[in-house]
């Protein structure tokens, strides 16, 4: 019942006009952020440090964290309209909800992308403040060891991504995983496929990969014949149908639990309860034929997993002072500067603030949505805004957010030549979406296998000795056999209906 | 927010292409425009910062404005070749940090400190031997003695193979003859956690990065590994006071591109320490677990050849980049 007290103590703080206004700003610029492409949340935040100086401890958080989960919001919009994710966890979005805005249904995944946002981020902010400590100290227990684990679950849940072809679905996971051993070795600091170029030690950047991969060669095939492609006849639905809301009900609840627990261990990425809650719609689905062809649960339930993952890892980061993503790595600094150390004792000696800062995400959902669903409407209109015209204002754009990635042309010159190795690759009809997410997945997997065998003498054996890995492991066997079993079903049924 | 980024990269980026034709301006006419001070590494961390709060210090001492422009990538050797590169003319200026003195030996790159004209030293990062809070050992001694029993089996995590705290672990074991198994993690902070969840036995990290931790009741300090006690953990004894004859630490600095006029050098060199010595700049690297140590051109450059002849002992005798 504390817990519940302080959440309304909190409204106290949360509720003063400065601090909402602050909160209104934050939410603001995390949604622009978000909208431009390269620019993400991370960069955003620290650069808006020093303004915090003169602030009060309670308005510069409120400030940035708004900044953080506002990001997320942004990011849908750039995925489902013009096919450019701003950040990893939009990379999900865009399989369906691109499909959806041209079929002129961009208003629906919008809206119902706003809406499972809010739920998701209420819902795992309520989490945090109810059941946050308890919970942080189980989710220390995700060593490289679990870790590890939790990857191979998520790479067998990019198998249902694959889309038709076994092969190019496997073609384009190799791709991915070749990319993410690009750069210094994390274990030993060799360095691998850098050709002595120092931009390359720290390996290439996500988000100029998925713009270059995603949205350039989304261009460039359009160019093919400017006239005639992209555009949908008429917007239909600018908001998300009565049965439609219905049907997305199941994805956006898993989706909150989903991103709840995932961002409760340190160390993960929002792009994995994306990843996972897509696969399981899927699965889940008595029409999974619908996905990849503008599915609106394909959207509903990533978008609503990747907000209510910043609730989740907030709670590493209050109740122990964990910083649980870069983001919330600047944030942790925020904290510092401003004389706050967070954890157990922050709770006891400034409640006020903590509650403040919690209640403040509430407000900061809500405003979100009062932002976001009118504004799907206006949105989804860009989806009918002439290739002719379109097309340079998102190339100029992405150019932009390229160069901000690290300052230099060099980002820039990725990002054009992954625009045509996307372009090669979508003429060869082999899936964007795998690369990747085996991009992000391998990185991750390749450091806590590593780190799990030099931690255990150069054995394997912890990844079955941990209770949690091995569960994990077990589940993710289940879902591989399940997708690979389901596979030569379906290719059986094909060969007897219709020989190929 | 994006256009004050590209602003400032397009306002260096011209600066740099009209200032290789102009003449360095007379002398005490220095700075005729804006200061570039490129950070090496990504914004919001705390190199970043140290080099924001001093750039707002060295702008009211120069008079002009200082920008800051990160580049960051390949540890920090992207954005420092370019400062190396750039005209000699005080008008881009790197921040230094401490693994200038690491890049050869660890053949990420040519440079060294010779490359560069040191303007001053600002900052000292200090390292600290962490474990849990209910770890055996009370003491170094009895860390070492267990240690020293159990060899290979004391499981440090480090910021990276190669990095400065892998460096700092690396130079213990090396001065009290034990054997650890070191455990990169990417940056610190994911270090501290696997040591928070008991996956590892210690971390040998910045103080700052584990103050969360000790506060939080989880971990505790054996002890600093600089000359001096900490400013924050008054009561955590020195290497040297508990009988190991050792110290380490992490450190930054400026520089401006070999060459740089000693006119030029001196007024920066002025600014800095002036900027250094501002309050504001204590209040901020107290608070983030770093100390505050201020040394001019002259000794900077001395303390750095010293560091780098250290370091490339140290680096040696370590298995690492293969």
């Amino acid at each position: 019942m504390e817990s519940f007290d302080g959440l309304m103590s909190g409204f106290a703080v949360a509720l003063t006009w400065q601090n909402l206004l602050y909160c209104l700003i934050g939410v603001t610029v995390g949604q622009l952020v978000g909208v431009l492409p390269g620019v993400g949340p991370t960069t955003a935040t620290a650069l808006l440090i020093p303004l915090t100086y003169g602030m009060s401890p309670a308005s510069a958080i409120i400030m940035l964290s708004g900044i953080y989960y506002g990001g997320m919001y942004g990011g849908t919009i750039t995925s489902v309209l013009i096919n450019t994710p701003g950040e990893a966890a939009s990379v999900i979005t865009c399989i369906d909800g691109y499909k959806m805005a041209k079929q002129g249904r961009a208003g629906a995944a919008l809206g119902i992308a706003a809406l499972g946002s809010f739920i998701g981020g209420i819902a795992s902010v309520i989490g945090l403040a109810l059941v946050g400590p308890p919970l942080a100290e189980l989710a220390l227990r995700f060593g490289p060891t679990e870790m590890f684990s939790l990857m191979v679950l998520g790479l067998t849940m990019v198998v249902g991504l694959m889309g038709t072809s076994i092969v190019r679905g496997l073609v384009a996971m190799f791709f991915g995983l070749i990319l993410s051993t690009i750069g210094m070795d994390p274990i030993s600091g060799a360095l691998r496929f850098t050709f002595g170029q120092p931009f390359l030690i720290s390996g290439i950047d996500l988000v100029t990969i998925a713009m270059g991969l995603f949205g350039l060669s989304e261009i460039f095939l359009g160019m093919e014949n400017l006239s005639a492609v992209g555009k949908p006849e008429k917007l239909t639905g600018l908001f998300p149908k009565r049965e439609e809301l219905r049907g997305t009900s199941g994805a956006i609840f898993r989706g909150t639990w989903l991103g709840f627990f995932i961002g409760l261990i340190p160390g993960t990425s929002s792009a994995v309860p994306a990843l996972l809650s897509y696969s399981i719609e899927k699965a889940l689905s008595k029409t999974p034929e619908r996905f990849g062809n503008g599915a609106i649960e394909g959207v509903a339930g990533p978008e609503t997993a990747n907000n209510s993952y910043c609730g989740g890892a907030m709670i590493p980061l209050l109740t122990l002072g964990i910083p649980s993503s870069p983001t919330i790595a600047i944030l942790l600094g925020a904290f510092i500067m401003h004389g706050l150390t967070p954890g157990p004792i922050l709770f006891k000696q400034n409640p006020d603030f903590v509650w403040g800062v919690i209640d403040s995400m509430l407000v900061g959902n809500a405003m979100l949505l009062a932002m976001n669903l009118p504004l799907a409407g206006l949105w989804a209109r860009i989806a009918l805004v002439p290739p002719k015209l379109l097309y340079p204002i998102v190339l100029i754009l992405s150019i932009i957010g390229a160069y901000t990635v690290s300052n230099d042309l060099w980002d820039v010159g990725v990002m054009l030549v992954f625009g045509v190795i996307g372009y090669v690759m979508k003429k060869l009809d082999i899936p964007m979406a795998p690369i990747v997410l085996t991009y992000v997945l391998g990185a991750m997997m390749e450091k806590a296998a590593l780190q799990s065998v030099k931690m255990n003498d150069g054995s394997l054996m912890g990844l079955v000795e941990s209770p949690i890995s091995l569960s994990i492991l077990i589940l993710a066997t289940i879902v591989f056999l399940g997708s690979v079993y389901a596979e030569i079903k379906n290719k059986k049924a094909m060969l007897a209906g219709e020989p190929d | 927010m994006k256009n004050g980024l590209l602003f400032s990269a397009i306002v260096s980026a011209v600066a740099l292409t009209g200032a290789t034709g102009s003449q360095v301006a007379a002398q005490g006419a220095f700075p005729q425009r804006e200061v570039t001070i490129v950070v090496p590494f990504n914004p919001g961390g705390a190199s970043d910062m140290t080099a924001r709060i001093i750039a707002k210090g060295m702008e009211r001492e120069l008079g002009k404005p200082v920008v800051v422009v990160n580049k960051a990538g390949g540890s920090g050797g992207v954005g420092m070749s370019q400062v190396a590169r750039s005209p000699a003319d005080g008008y881009t200026l790197s921040y230094i940090p401490v693994e200038l003195v690491m890049h050869k030996a660890l053949k990420l790159s040519d440079l060294e400190p010779a490359t560069f004209a040191f303007v001053g030293q600002t900052t000292v990062v200090p390292a600290a031997l962490t474990v849990p809070v209910d770890a055996p050992y009370k003491t170094v001694a009895d860390f070492v003695k267990y240690a020293k029993a159990n060899p290979g089996k004391v499981r440090v995590g480090n910021s990276g193979a190669g990095s400065i705290w892998h460096i700092a672990a690396s130079a213990l074991e090396q001065n009290q003859g034990v054997k650890f198994n070191h455990i990169p993690f990417e940056g610190a902070a994911p270090a501290v956690t696997a040591l928070m969840g008991k996956h590892i036995e210690a971390v040998t990290v910045n103080s700052g990065e584990v103050k969360a931790g000790v506060d939080a009741g989880k971990l505790k300090i054996l002890a600093v590994m600089t000359p001096e006690r900490d400013p924050a953990f008054p009561n955590v004894p020195t290497l040297k006071e508990s009988g190991v004859n050792l110290e380490f630490a992490g450190w930054g600095g400026f520089a401006a591109p070999k060459g740089t006029p000693k006119p030029v050098m001196d007024k920066l060199s002025a600014a800095l320490k002036a900027a250094a010595s501002t309050d504001e700049f204590k209040t901020f690297i107290t608070s983030r677990g770093m100390i505050v140590s201020y040394r001019d051109a002259a000794n900077f450059t001395k303390f750095a050849d010293d560091q780098y002849v250290f370091f490339n002992g140290l680096l040696s005798k370590m298995e690492l980049g293969k």
